[in-house]
């Protein structure tokens, strides 16, 4: 989890390097925001919603007709 | 039909990004976890209109932030409770270098208006292009840019940034707007 965020946001960083992107790297703002929601992705999952698929899963008509 | 496994799968694996948009959006940490339930049950109900292949995510993002919006038409503008929930959950966390920086920005971000914000989330932080990004708000490449471009000024206004000459704000606006198929 944590090695894929690194990875992606290194992919962003090379792709805000080439396009000389407003909110890249060079910029404070375009940091802090990284810095914001990196900080949000990386928040534990409840379980809450690995039980509500589980339960999607099983009210699937296909699984009560077989 | 069935929903498939790799489906569900992927619903999984999208789960931390809708949260991350939720929050963004709704600046509240169950309201945003209401939306991202919500958006998870019409994504499995819905799940023939998607077209495989096509970005997932992005789809995700659509539902949520309509979701978003219509729960907002339902029941008018709230008060947003700034130094609540979402403040009391973060205070939790281990102290980390740029902690105090984090809540500046968070109190900063939350004084743009929604449409401002979710557009230089979009584009700045969950690395969706410009086209994309239009998509997910159903509006047009041009108002993306300028929002975003709006939104950045607005938020080095109230974060007091100086000294990025060159990524100055009016040398922004002309890149932005000069390059429309960037």
């Amino acid at each position: 989890m944590k090695e894929k965020n690194k990875r992606e946001s290194a992919d962003d960083v090379a792709r805000q390097r080439r396009t000389g992107d407003p909110l890249g790297v060079n910029s404070e703002v375009g940091r802090k925001l990284k810095q914001y929601y990196d900080d949000l992705v990386s928040d534990e999952v409840p379980d809450r919603f690995a039980q509500l698929l589980a339960q999607l899963e099983q009210a699937e008509p296909s699984a009560k007709k077989g | 039909m069935a929903v498939s496994q790799g489906f569900k799968t992927d619903l999984l694996g999208a789960i931390p990004s809708l949260r991350a948009f939720a929050v963004s959006l709704a600046q509240n940490a169950d309201r945003a976890d209401d939306l991202v339930q919500e958006t998870l049950v019409k994504a499995w109900d819905k799940h023939e209109s998607f077209q495989m292949g096509t970005n997932l995510k992005a789809w995700l993002f659509t539902i949520l932030r309509n979701e978003f919006y219509s729960q907002m038409r339902k029941r008018g503008r709230e008060v947003q409770d700034s130094e609540g929930i979402m403040t009391a959950r973060l205070a939790v966390h281990p102290a980390q270098q740029g902690q105090l920086d984090l809540k500046d920005f968070r109190a900063a971000l939350e004084r743009l208006p929604e449409d401002q914000r979710e557009a230089i989330i979009l584009i700045g932080a969950s690395g969706f292009s410009y086209e994309e990004a239009a998509e997910i708000c159903g509006c047009a490449v041009g108002t993306i840019k300028s929002r975003v471009s709006r939104a950045r000024a607005k938020l080095q206004e109230i974060l007091e940034i100086s000294g990025e000459d060159e990524y100055g704000p009016d040398a922004i606006s002309t890149q932005v707007m000069a390059s429309p198929n960037s």
